[in-house]
């Protein structure tokens, strides 16, 4: 009978010394016992990220202008949500990998028009307005190209808006109902009818907050407080937490990859990304399959580091 | 029991240290030394109850 030859890299020999008793109950209870009194210690002295949830609300009494500017875009068709593509809408191609159009095959599976669904439904909610009401009905019933001449009328105007006695004021010559629509959106906005416009959506008991993150995004006041506590994409923030607490450092590859060319440079970042972990997955998946890589180990050596002794026997 | 928490606050702004494309917040800094230090505590320390075992054919 003709015998295999024996790999180092891949065969192991047969143990022919002693055995020694583990209990591994045990080893498991001591771990689980230090890493709750831990967990509990650490906790006490140091409690918690607890940063309070950002709303539409907070964000039209803190910044109306940009809130209000915010709205004439997504009426303009010009916000980061309008122009995105799949899954909200089909205004783009979405993210792809080279000729895979991977969004675009995905599908709008969640559709937002936002004209409709952040401007215009949210206003039809609000009761008891004939001034609203009127200028509502004076939008629904004019043509989309009547509608954009308004709007571009006011987006004109928008650099020079201004907020005064708790109302937006635009200089505007020929904007339609457009003032008083995004002037009542935004009373509304700070009055919090807004949040529950758009989360109370989906049903009752909703945690879908899909609408009003996509809003808050679009205008610069989320991006702010984001960048201040280096939470954004450029500032490794996929592994950084809120204040002074750790984060998740073990994300630190994922994220590395946006730092650098050519994925920072470009606008399918996200995918690519996406696909050079997935690549770097399968490498670590296969790595007993993959010559020079699997020998790795028995060339460095640690292991006769961890069992010394048995070595110097 | 909320006093607890602040015996110790870490939710002012942090800080970070930035060395050209890496920025990386003192918090996950500490971490990752911490996780570096137990590493090769793990490889040099012998193991524990190491006289009381004995080895068996």
């Amino acid at each position: 009978m003709s015998k295999k030859a024996f790999r180092p890299d891949v065969d192991a020999p047969t143990w022919r010394g002693g055995h020694s008793p583990y209990d591994i109950i045990k080893e498991g209870t001591i771990a689980l016992v230090v890493v709750g009194v831990l967990t509990v210690l650490l906790s006490v002295f140091f409690g918690s990220p607890d940063e309070a949830a950002v709303t539409v609300k907070k964000w039209a009494n803190a910044n109306p202008i940009d809130f209000a500017t915010t709205a004439a875009n997504e009426l303009n068709g010009t916000s980061l949500t309008a122009g995105y593509g799949p899954p909200y809408n089909h205004a783009a191609i979405g993210q792809k990998l080279g000729p895979l159009s991977l969004a675009k095959w995905a599908g709008v599976r969640i559709p937002i028009n936002p004209v409709s669904d952040f401007v215009i439904k949210p206003l039809e909610s609000m009761p008891s307005q004939p001034v609203l009401q009127q200028n509502l009905a004076m939008w629904s019933s004019a043509s989309s190209s009547t509608q954009s001449g308004w709007v571009t009328d006011y987006v004109k105007a928008v650099p020079k808006m201004t907020f005064v006695n708790g109302h937006v004021v635009v200089p505007t010559t020929n904007a339609g109902p457009v003032s008083v629509l995004v002037d009542n959106l935004t009373q509304m906005a700070r009055s919090g009818a807004l949040d529950q416009a758009l989360v109370t959506g989906g049903g009752y008991y909703t945690t879908d907050y899909t609408k009003p993150l996509l809003f808050l995004a679009d205008g610069t006041y989320l991006a702010g407080l984001a960048a201040n506590q280096h939470l954004t994409g450029t500032q490794w923030g996929m592994m950084n937490e809120t204040g002074q607490y750790p984060g998740q450092a073990w994300l630190w590859l994922y994220t590395f990859w946006y730092q650098i060319r050519p994925y920072s440079a470009s606008t399918n970042a996200d995918v690519l990304v996406w696909g050079t972990m997935m690549a770097l997955s399968a490498v670590l998946l296969f790595l007993p399959l993959i010559p020079g890589l699997r020998a790795i180990p028995r060339k460095v050596k640690v292991y006769r580091l961890i069992w010394r002794e048995h070595y110097q026997q | 029991m909320s006093w607890l928490g602040s015996i110790i606050p870490l939710d002012h702004l942090g800080h970070y240290i930035h060395w050209h494309v890496i920025l990386i917040s003192v918090g996950n800094l500490v971490v990752i030394g911490l996780m570096v230090v137990t590493f090769i505590a793990a490889l040099l320390l012998p193991f524990p109850g190491r006289g009381g075992r004995k080895a068996s054919k």
